[in-house]
């Protein structure tokens, strides 16, 4: 009831801001216009002067800029890289978010400490060394190179933490009077109902390694391993001054990411705001 | 809840100290054995370097199977390559190592088996293991007698863990003897091929060639910068000494803060015919020197013995710690249910980032090149040589005013946040167009704002010149390049920072602002007194992560200006990836890591110092 007459009472001030937040998001959405109506245009084209939109649209620029280079073979790569990193995020970060929330143990806060701190070390420090490391045992330009390193996280883990202090124990208790053990209340009890959180924390991973560039360009080598950030980065370099082909490259790359955001906001924004709120 | 009567017998708690002895027992091996890994793996390089100094003996015209034969005796087996042999130069085969010597009739197989005659396990180490060994197992007996100390049993630990850390000591110390040793026979092989190469009529140069690479020789001597695999240290310190008639076979040299062997013997003129004029002056003795760099410098087995008796030495505390609760069984359950479930995180975060954040400190202090295998301690050098470094600042400095994108993105941001509040199906659809940039590919996003900040053709000069403006050097000049990377992540990041605000705004209560209004106060009142300081924290949280991440921004730089234009976009991780990946300089490149994270970690101690600490008075 508030609420409605609060929001009726602002009313009045719609019209101007309703203007302005359209103006906001027609600034931040312009690249990504010009990105695609830069990829129908003809390669000369776009070099003619106060051009905006294609003449023509020339939709043979996309299945020419994406066969110039194994594409293809790019988003598997990120696909699969992105898909190992998630099953091993949310692996490591709910059975360890689970032990920090649930669990009473001897050094648990010391320990959830220092896991903690490691999110203040910049990841620059730690590159060099697992760089060493993958190449000592020989995993330079491989899947399991490119994964090994990546399959837990912090933010993760405090995520999961956070989620499951605020589920109700009463569950959890019951199962233990029927005899449960902890990875049995853990798998049928906490884990089902931290389902929201699993969502949040998998749509972040799977994001955050799609969009990882410079771990996979120092691991991979060859063609076939590159994932589509790098790809993108070579093709760039290659295809100088083709902006089509480039721009071509860069809405498919665009497209598959904004579709997940379109179907999945509401899990962004809650992850957001548990990690913001504390 | 009714607690079962607590156990005191039998069940986990009895076991735990011979989990404890397993541990140990596990480290030891570990140790032991990486040690003779890397024994058994330098014997191995060595072994197919002695065979390619026969394959390079066979192809010396006049020298062939004698000369093998001469070098390696009994060793080395000769088999004729069948005719329909594709087959590749060279073939590992177990225990030996076949080389095919170039295209020579007949082709043929030069197989070398490993120098047989050492035991690979390092000696005198395996009693005192044996010994620790039978040391827990009585600890174990006495500990399954008595009741569970009440206390942390610190001695135990430390007793293990010195342990642990002797066996790793005089195991190095074992594998670095054994090291030296095939460094020295690796060396004199070299020296007698040389010298049998000579005497069946191969000049000088071949000679060292056909004692293999990576060997200083006369002509590189001549040229020190020739032989790239020889550091000019070495072949300066090789030249400066003394001409010697025949010197022992082998010595040691120190250059570069590395150990080398060197070998010098003195070769007669070579006995085939001249081939110049019949006149010219009888040749004099050739002196050939050898530098190896030590197989203890190339094999040294100092960083996996150090991890795997740190390992060890933590997974025997972890134990241990659960030895006071074994009075508590139910207390020692949970306990290690919990580690059960924290093994796969914990192990990860070990291995891939605490282990490597020491390695990096290790690195720091060596000088350490991608492609060289020697990585001499160098102390803080690395640390003067960066602190010196103005092309190091100056990227410090151009990431500390890139950093300023933050207030200005969050002003943005919080003014897009309070557009957006209260109205729900606009800010769904808006929400979309302002997020997308945070979570989209960097990649592309740099691409296309190349693309859209391009001098000639870009939309951006292209709509200031339908204003009359004339076209700006966004990216191409050095006085503006970095405030248009700026811009653009200022654009990046307020979607995401919008959505945090969002949040925070909808955490501060609705009264407050009715109340308020009673009070007859402005909506810039509002704002200074109820908004403002109700988003304190959301603030706070904004501002420490935007400024930790902005510290680490690389994909922009690394696609759009490549730290250009002169060096004015080159921001710290940029210069790191570039010292380390192009120039090869791991050392110097961890130093600045190093660097970087205590500036990171400064600038965050001031933001604490200072807002939070001001809150907390306010």
């Amino acid at each position: 009831m508030r609420n409605r007459s609060a929001s009726f009472a602002r009313a009045r001030a719609a019209p101007a801001r309703a203007a302005l937040l359209v103006l906001a998001c027609a600034a931040m959405a312009a690249p990504f216009l010009w990105m695609a109506a830069t990829s129908l245009m003809g390669q000369l084209e776009v070099f003619a002067s106060a051009r905006i939109l294609p003449e023509t649209p020339l939709w043979s620029n996309y299945p020419e800029a994406l066969t110039a280079q194994p594409f293809a073979r790019y988003f598997l790569n990120s696909l699969v890289f992105s898909v190992a990193v998630v099953a091993g995020q949310v692996g490591t970060a709910t059975a360890a978010g689970y032990a920090f929330a649930r669990i009473d143990f001897p050094g648990r806060d010391r320990l959830f400490m220092l896991f903690l701190a490691t999110m203040m070390v910049p990841a620059v420090i730690v590159l060099i060394p697992r760089f060493l490391m993958i190449d000592a045992l020989g995993w330079i330009d491989s899947y399991q190179g490119l994964i090994s390193t990546e399959l837990v996280s912090v933010w993760g883990i405090f995520l999961m933490r956070q989620y499951f202090r605020t589920v109700p124990r009463e569950l959890e208790d019951a199962a233990r009077v029927d005899g449960a053990g902890p990875w049995r209340i853990f798998r049928s009890v906490a884990l089902p109902l931290a389902r929201p959180a699993v969502a949040t924390l998998a749509l972040f991973a799977f994001i955050d390694a799609w969009k990882n560039l410079l771990w996979p360009l120092l691991v991979t080598r060859s063609m076939e391993m590159r994932v589509v950030e790098v790809g993108i980065a070579a093709f760039h370099s290659t295809y100088e001054i083709n902006w089509p082909y480039q721009m071509a490259a860069g809405v498919v790359a665009v497209l598959p990411i904004a579709l997940l955001f379109l179907f999945t906001q509401r899990y962004f924004v809650r992850g957001i705001q548990l990690e913001g709120i504390r | 809840m009714s607690r079962p009567p607590e156990r005191t017998d039998g069940g986990l708690p009895a076991f735990l100290p011979a989990i404890v002895t397993v541990a140990f027992t596990a480290g030891l091996a570990v140790i032991l054995l990486s040690a003779a890994a890397s024994v058994n793996g330098a014997r191995e390089r060595a072994t197919k370097n002695v065979a390619r100094m026969a394959a390079n003996l066979w192809e010396i015209p006049g020298a062939g199977a004698d000369a093998v034969a001469q070098l390696l005796g009994e060793r080395a087996t000769i088999e004729a390559v069948p005719a329909d042999g594709g087959a590749p130069r060279t073939r590992t085969e177990p225990g030996a190592y076949g080389y095919r010597p170039g295209a020579l009739d007949p082709s043929v197989w030069i197989a070398v088996a490993s120098d047989p005659d050492r035991a690979p396990p390092p000696r005198p180490t395996t009693p005192l293991a044996l010994l620790g060994i039978l040391l827990m197992i009585a600890w174990t007996a006495r500990r399954r007698r008595r009741p569970p100390p009440p206390r942390y049993p610190a001695a135990t630990l430390l007793l293990a863990a010195a342990f642990l850390a002797l066996v790793a000591l005089l195991a190095a110390r074992r594998a670095h003897h054994e090291l030296e040793a095939i460094s020295a026979a690796h060396l004199a092989h070299g020296i007698r091929a040389a010298e049998i190469a000579v005497t069946s009529g191969a000049d000088p140069t071949r000679a060292a060639r056909a004692a293999g690479l990576p060997w200083g020789t006369t002509a590189a001597l001549a040229d020190p910068a020739r032989l790239w695999t020889m550091p000019r240290a070495v072949s300066e310190a090789i030249a400066a000494l003394p001409p010697p008639l025949r010197t022992a076979p082998t010595s040691t040299l120190q250059a570069g803060g590395a150990t080398y062997h060197i070998a010098q013997t003195t070769l007669p003129p070579n006995t085939a015919p001249p081939t110049q004029s019949p006149t010219a002056p009888t040749p004099a003795p050739t002196t050939l020197h050898l530098a190896l760099l030590g197989y203890e410098e190339t094999a040294s087995p100092t960083v996996p013995l150090t991890a795997a008796s740190a390992g060890s030495t933590l997974l025997v505390a972890i134990i241990l710690s659960l030895l006071p609760l074994s009075a508590r069984p139910r207390a020692l359950r949970r306990t290690l249910a919990a580690w059960g479930f924290l093994a796969p995180a914990a192990t990860l975060l070990l291995v891939f980032t605490f282990g490597p954040l020491l390695f990096s400190l290790w690195i720091s202090l060596q000088e350490w090149h991608l492609v060289d295998p020697a990585h001499p301690f160098a102390g803080l050098d690395n640390y003067r040589n960066i602190i010196l470094d103005t092309a190091w600042w100056s990227s410090i400095r151009n990431t500390a005013v890139f950093t300023l994108h933050v207030p200005l993105a969050m002003a943005v941001a919080l003014a897009l946040a309070l557009l957006t509040q209260g109205s729900r199906r606009a800010v769904r659809w808006a929400r979309l167009a302002l997020f997308l940039p945070s979570i989209t590919s960097v990649v592309a996003i740099a691409v296309v704002w190349k693309w859209l900040l391009n001098d000639g053709y870009g939309l951006v000069n292209q709509l200031l010149a339908r204003a009359g403006i004339g076209p700006v050097p966004w990216l191409t000049s050095p006085d503006t390049a970095l405030a248009s990377l700026m811009l653009i992540s200022v654009w990046m990041v307020v979607g995401y920072q919008m959505v945090v605000f969002q949040a925070g705004l909808a955490a501060i209560p609705r009264d407050w602002y009715d109340a308020a209004r009673v009070d007859g106060a402005g909506p810039l009142q509002r704002f200074r007194h109820i908004t403002l300081p109700g988003l304190r924290h959301t603030l706070f949280f904004v501002l420490v992560t935007s400024v930790i991440g902005s510290f680490q921004v690389f994909g922009l730089v690394y696609v759009m200006t490549e730290g250009g234009p002169l060096g004015a976009t080159d921001v710290a991780v940029y210069h790191i990836y570039r010292e380390a990946w192009e120039f090869l300089r791991f050392g110097n490149a961890a130093a600045m890591s190093w660097v970087l994270f205590a500036v990171v970690f400064a600038a965050t101690w001031l933001h604490f110092r200072f807002l939070e600490g001001r809150r907390a008075h306010a």
